[in-house]
C-alpha cells in the first residue's frame, strides 16, 4: 500500500502536504475556527454554511499555498 | 449529538449466579458460551466490520516503523503489567486477548508468568512480536471466539482491543469461562472521553460544511456499563479505575495519521466511506482554534478504564452474613480502649 504511482499513493502524498499548507493559512483558519466556536456558545445554532465566507477565504488561501518541498 | 453511552443497556432478565451449564457438550470451548439472555435475541449487536479491522491491523503491523505508533499501547501495557505485579501471586498460564505485537508480554518475567499465550486477529502482528523472556505461544483467534477450554488460565489480560468487539458481554463471558476459579482478568479499554476533541471538531465542521454529520469516532463503553457487564459475565471483586493520557500533536492530520498507524481506523458498518477535503480542512481549523495549547500543539485525550475482575473461588473472602456483627458502630469512638482490652485479655 505504499506504492508511489498508484491512485492510493498519489492521494496519500497529496494528503501529506495538508499540514504544511494549513500552517501557512493560520489567520484564516483562526477566523473560521472562531466563527464556528461562536456558534456553539449558548443561544447560537450551527447551520450549514453559517461561516461560508470565512471558509471561502480559508479555502482560497489553502489552494494558493505552495508546498515548500518539491516533489511527491 | 451522538449519544455514545447508550450502547449497552442492562439486560432485562438477570442471570443466576455462576455459569449455568445448560448443554455441556456445546460448551467445551469458550466460543460455545451462550450470551446471557434467551437464544432468540433480537439484540445481536453487529457494529463493527471485523474483517475490515483485521485488514487494518494487518496493514498497521506491516508498517515500516511500527514502533512509531505504539506509544499509547506501550504505556497502557506497562500500566497493566504494574497491576499484574501488584497481585501477590504468580500465574503459571496466562492469556493475552488482542495482544497486538505483544506489548504486555515484554514487561513480564518468568517468576510471575510461566507460560504466555497470545491471541490476535491479525496474523502480521503475531508474526512481528516483540522480544520477551517468557515462553510464548501465538494463536490467531478473534476476541469473541476464544478456542480454549473451560478453566484453563490463571490470568487473562486484554489491552485496548475490546473496544472493537461486537458483542462485549459475550466476549467477557468467554473470558470468564476460560479462567480458572480464583483466576483474574485485567483489562484496559478506552473510555467515553477518548478523542472527544477530534469527535467534536469533526461534528462541528461537518455540520457547518455539509449540513449534518456522521459518526467518525466509535462508541465507547461507559464506566457504569462496564461494571454491569463484568458483573453479568460472572466476575466478582470488581475494580475499575480510570486514567487520562493526553498526547500533544502538531495538527489534526498528524493525529489521524497516528490513529491509522495504530490500527485504530474506523471500521463500523455505518461509517462514512468518504471524508471531504473541505470538511477535513474545516475540522483542522476548528480543532486548532477550540483546543490548542499555549505552545500551539493540539491535545488529544485518551481516557483508559482499567478493570480487574476475579472468578469466584471458595477461598475468596465474601461479605459477612447479615446479623453476624459483634460490635456496633456506636462503639467506634471507644475503639482504642476496646483494642487494648482485647490485647490484655489475650
Amino acid at each position: 500500500m505504499s506504492a508511489q504511482g498508484t491512485v492510493w499513493g498519489r492521494v496519500r502524498a497529496r494528503l501529506r502536504t495538508f499540514p504544511e499548507r494549513l500552517a501557512a493559512c493560520g489567520a484564516e483558519a483562526a477566523a473560521y475556527g472562531r466563527c464556528v466556536q461562536a456558534s456553539t456558545a449558548a443561544g447560537g445554532s450551527l447551520t450549514k454554511d453559517l461561516c461560508a465566507q470565512e471558509f471561502a477565504a480559508l479555502r482560497s488561501c489553502f489552494a494558493a499555498a505552495k508546498k515548500t518541498t518539491k516533489g511527491c | 449529538m451522538l449519544r455514545l453511552q447508550v450502547l449497552y443497556r442492562p439486560w432485562r432478565r438477570p442471570r443466576a449466579a455462576g455459569v449455568s451449564v445448560q448443554n455441556p457438550r456445546r460448551r467445551e470451548v469458550a466460543s460455545g458460551v451462550s450470551p446471557p439472555h434467551t437464544a432468540s435475541s433480537p439484540r445481536t449487536l453487529n457494529l463493527f466490520d471485523r474483517e475490515m479491522k483485521r485488514k487494518q491491523k494487518n496493514w498497521a503491523a506491516r508498517q515500516a516503523e511500527p514502533m512509531k505508533y505504539a506509544y499509547l499501547r506501550e504505556e497502557v501495557a506497562s500500566q497493566i503489567a504494574d497491576r499484574i505485579y501488584d497481585i501477590a501471586r504468580d500465574f503459571p498460564i496466562a492469556l493475552d486477548v488482542g495482544c497486538g505485537r505483544g506489548y504486555i508480554g515484554q514487561h513480564l518475567n518468568k517468576e510471575t508468568v510461566g507460560k504466555f499465550i497470545q491471541t490476535d486477529i491479525a496474523e502480521n502482528a503475531l508474526k512481528n512480536t516483540l522480544e520477551m523472556e517468557i515462553p510464548t505461544y501465538s494463536v490467531l483467534a478473534d476476541e469473541e471466539f476464544l478456542p480454549f477450554q473451560e478453566n484453563t488460565f490463571d490470568l487473562v489480560v486484554s489491552s485496548l482491543s475490546l473496544h472493537w468487539v461486537n458483542d462485549l458481554p459475550r466476549a467477557l463471558e468467554q473470558i470468564h469461562y476460560v479462567l480458572k476459579p480464583d483466576g483474574v482478568f485485567i483489562g484496559a479499554v478506552f473510555g467515553g472521553d477518548t478523542l472527544y476533541e477530534l469527535r467534536c471538531s469533526l461534528q462541528l465542521a461537518e455540520t457547518e460544511r455539509e449540513g449534518g454529520f456522521a459518526p467518525h469516532v466509535s462508541p465507547f463503553t461507559a464506566v457504569r456499563d462496564l461494571g454491569h457487564l463484568l458483573g453479568r459475565a460472572g466476575f466478582t471483586t470488581l475494580t475499575v479505575d480510570t486514567d487520562e493520557i493526553q498526547v500533544n500533536y502538531p495538527g489534526m492530520f498528524e493525529l489521524m495519521e497516528d490513529l491509522q498507524g495504530m490500527g485504530e481506523s474506523n471500521c463500523s458498518w455505518n461509517r462514512k466511506p468518504l471524508l471531504h477535503r473541505d470538511t477535513m480542512l474545516a475540522a483542522a481549523a476548528v480543532y486548532r482554534e477550540m483546543y490548542k495549547n499555549e505552545d500551539g500543539s493540539l491535545p488529544a485525550t485518551y481516557q483508559i478504564y482499567y478493570m480487574i475482575g476475579w472468578k469466584y473461588h471458595d477461598s475468596q473472602s465474601r461479605p459477612a452474613e447479615r446479623g453476624s456483627a459483634t460490635m456496633s458502630f456506636r462503639e467506634l469512638g471507644d475503639i482504642n480502649r476496646l483494642v487494648s482490652q482485647e490485647k490484655k485479655s489475650k
